[in-house]
């Protein structure tokens, strides 16, 4: 596949890498390079031009400590916001995780300090309930139902299975839905807000979830599903990816899901 | 102490005591944290009135790595003084840990017989601990994240600290690490604004620098202003030579010139250990030629650089609990493998609560450092298949001999039988499985 190159956006690599978040770009650099599809990894960041934020064809955002988001959100206004957004609208996949979600939502209240605007691009809200408050902590397992993703990955899988995600979550942070598709429902941990038991948003071909782990390694079929997008909506044309060896994915899916004792939601290696 | 604290202390020192002996004489463990417990349960203020019968004062080490190695050498470096040393030697540094390890030393009637308490104490608890119980020192040794799932963030950790800290009497000392932003802040805040005493260690020796600056860090960014940092060079993690181009916020001059000092065991990370350990003993007045003794006498502790003799190879144990602990661990690897002395080693991924149930953060080690030179790497633990996905998407050399093991057991034999008799195996393990791997080795429990 080595006519086809991609240029893989990295939201703010130094202030919003908190959790393994850099995983996702691995991950998503080395699928790509196993296939021969070249992989150009671009820094999102305070120092590029705003113009470069229309350059890259799939973007990876992970999760900041509060002061860090701040800077993030102080920075990631006017030109840079606009073209984030058109990009996303326009259909540019993504993957948000942890903080970023809170980022791309209409705004953060934080536990100490004012209330943070976010881009507004998802129409959902997040509020820390204070200090005291214990936090979202512990494996998570969720059903992806958001269309139309939900129905390509069931496509990717054998018949009759459903498509699942594994992660971590650990957050203060409590997210509400507006009018936004949640990503998926919880089977087991927390989610958004531990109440309407649903996990993430969904947005033309952005993903943001709680879930870090990092996110992707553990769930390859969305990182194929983000690559396959990708280059659909660069090159304008369906592309079919080489398949490679997941086993060990599988195996750690399999010993993950087997502890939690959701054994049957495993898939076959 | 009035009359009622003393008999409520006696009391509570003597029910402690009688649950130690249960305990151990029962072997229902090494009853490292339930007497302190039981003590606070009925003495609530128990642990200030330990803290004032230290003879010459308590010394509480915080940081997020190198607090065991520190203590330990600090205390030897004391009881070559003859002094009598305190110290919470199990590594249990939360409130009932400390009490336990101070009741030890008292006799029947609570009173304490002692001339140093080292406490390791847990990064989180500090600031409760400070309310009401006055140390002589404090050591900080360093901020990185470790286990956020337990503590939270860095700069929350350090906000906590200077509250905590800023009330304490004018003759207390604090010694920090100037090559970290957010501690060396920290000291030039309480020097300015709450009068103690402050003490700087850090490196001076441009030569150690990193090439590249790690994935696993926290703090590029100015504590003061927010604004980027400048670094002249790194020497791990965020820990280096900076200054602030925004607001002129700049690493102080460390108190000693670590050019002039050796070290103990091996890994710039330990070259820390000493200066902090040694410039907290210069502090204390002893003399450097006896500090120089000690550092050279100094044996490890046990998982932390450790080297034992199993069937005739030889092998390390570098405990790696978090990112930065990690990446220090494998750099130290990568130089003995560069030349040719070893080329198996065994990595152990638990999630228990010691270890953090939260094993994202080896996707922030630079594991390609430790497989970029080929060999047989061995995974196991619970998250074996977790380290082994993480191994699988670290460029290495198509050679490279990757051997996912789930079983312990199974998978120390097959380290050691690949082991060469010329060559050292290393053992790269989280907490509870250095703990785990150590007991296999050597047949005995530690704690």
């Amino acid at each position: 596949m080595s006519e086809f190159e991609l240029r893989l956006g990295w939201l703010y690599p130094t202030l919003m890498s908190t959790y393994g978040d850099r995983g996702n770009v691995i991950c998503l650099q080395q699928r790509c390079q196993w296939r021969g599809i070249a992989v150009t990894v671009v820094p999102l960041d305070q120092e590029t031009d705003p113009e470069t934020f229309k350059t890259v064809d799939v973007v990876v955002g992970g999760g900041a400590q509060d002061r860090q988001q701040e800077i993030v959100m102080r920075d990631l206004q006017g030109a840079k916001a606009d073209r984030l957004r058109s990009q996303l609208d326009a259909g540019i996949p993504g993957v948000f995780t942890c903080g970023s979600p809170q980022l791309l939502g209409k705004y953060y209240e934080p536990g100490e300090g004012q209330r943070i605007e976010g881009l507004g691009l998802l129409d959902l809200v997040t509020k820390h309930p204070g200090l005291n408050v214990p936090r979202c902590i512990g494996n998570v397992v969720f059903e992806l139902t958001a269309t139309p993703l939900a129905d390509d990955l069931k496509a990717m899988l054998e018949e009759g299975q459903k498509p699942i995600a594994i992660g971590f979550e650990n957050h203060g942070g409590r997210t509400y839905l507006g009018d936004v598709q949640p990503l998926g429902k919880v089977i087991k941990g927390y989610g958004n807000n531990g109440e309407d038991g649903w996990e993430g948003a969904f947005h033309r071909n952005a993903i943001a979830t709680y879930s870090h782990g990092p996110l992707l390694p553990k769930n390859p079929l969305i990182a194929d599903w983000l690559i396959q997008t990708a280059l659909r909506q660069k090159y304008q044309q369906a592309i079919e990816l080489t398949s490679l060896d997941d086993r060990l994915a599988t195996q750690a899916r399999a010993a993950l899901l087997k502890r939690l004792e959701l054994p049957t939601l495993a898939e076959k290696s | 102490m009035n009359g009622l604290d003393r008999i409520r202390l006696g009391a509570a020192v003597a029910i402690a005591k009688t649950t130690t002996a249960i305990v151990k004489g029962l072997k229902l463990g090494a009853a490292s944290v339930l007497p302190g417990s039981i003590a606070r349960r009925i003495h609530p203020h128990i642990l200030p009135l330990l803290f004032e019968q230290v003879r010459l004062g308590v010394i509480l080490i915080v940081g997020t790595n190198g607090k065991t190695t520190t203590s330990l050498l600090l205390r030897e470096i004391l009881e070559t003084q003859g002094w009598r040393v305190t110290h919470n030697a199990t590594g249990a540094n939360l409130i009932n840990g400390l009490i336990t390890a101070l009741l030890a030393d008292t006799n029947l009637i609570g009173t304490l017989r002692t001339d140093y308490g080292i406490l390791e104490v847990d990064e989180n608890i500090l600031p409760l601990l400070l309310k009401d119980c006055r140390p002589r020192y404090i050591l900080a040794l360093n901020l990185f994240r470790d286990q956020l799932d337990r503590y939270g963030e860095v700069d929350t950790i350090s906000r906590r600290w200077r509250k905590a800290i800023a009330p304490l009497p004018a003759e207390t000392v604090v010694v920090v690490n100037a090559d970290d932003p957010t501690l060396n802040y920290l000291g030039q805040n309480l020097a300015q604004s709450s009068g103690q005493t402050v003490r700087f260690f850090g490196l001076s020796e441009p030569k150690l620098y990193l090439k590249a600056i790690q994935h696993a860090v926290d703090s590029i960014y100015c504590p003061n202003c927010g604004a980027s940092l400048d670094y002249q060079g790194v020497y791990l993690s965020h820990l280096g030579d900076y200054t602030c181009p925004s607001c002129g916020f700049a690493k102080n001059q460390p108190d000693l010139d670590s050019n002039d000092w050796g070290q103990i065991l091996i890994g710039v990370y330990n070259k820390y250990n000493t200066l902090a350990a040694g410039l907290l003993a210069q502090e204390i007045g002893v003399g450097r030629a006896e500090i120089n003794q000690a550092i050279q006498s100094f044996k490890a502790a046990f998982g932390r650089a450790e080297e034992l003799t199993v069937q005739g190879k030889h092998v390390r144990i570098l405990l790696s609990k978090n990112p930065v602990g990690m990446n220090e661990t494998i750099r130290a690897v990568h130089d003995i493998q560069a030349q040719g002395q070893s080329s198996v080693s065994l990595v152990i991924l638990n999630d228990r609560i010691p270890d953090g149930t939260d094993v994202s953060w080896i996707w922030d080690v630079d594991m390609e450092q430790l497989v970029e030179q080929g060999g047989t790497i061995i995974v196991s633990g619970d998250r074996v298949f977790d380290m082994a996905l993480r191994i699988e998407y670290s460029p290495h050399p198509e050679d490279l001999n990757l051997i996912v093991e789930p079983d312990l057991q199974q998978a120390v034999d097959k380290a050691i039988a690949h082991t060469p008799a010329t060559e050292t195996l290393h053992i790269l393990p989280t907490y509870s499985a250095m703990l785990e791997v150590r007991k296999l080795l050597t047949g005995r429990e530690i704690l």
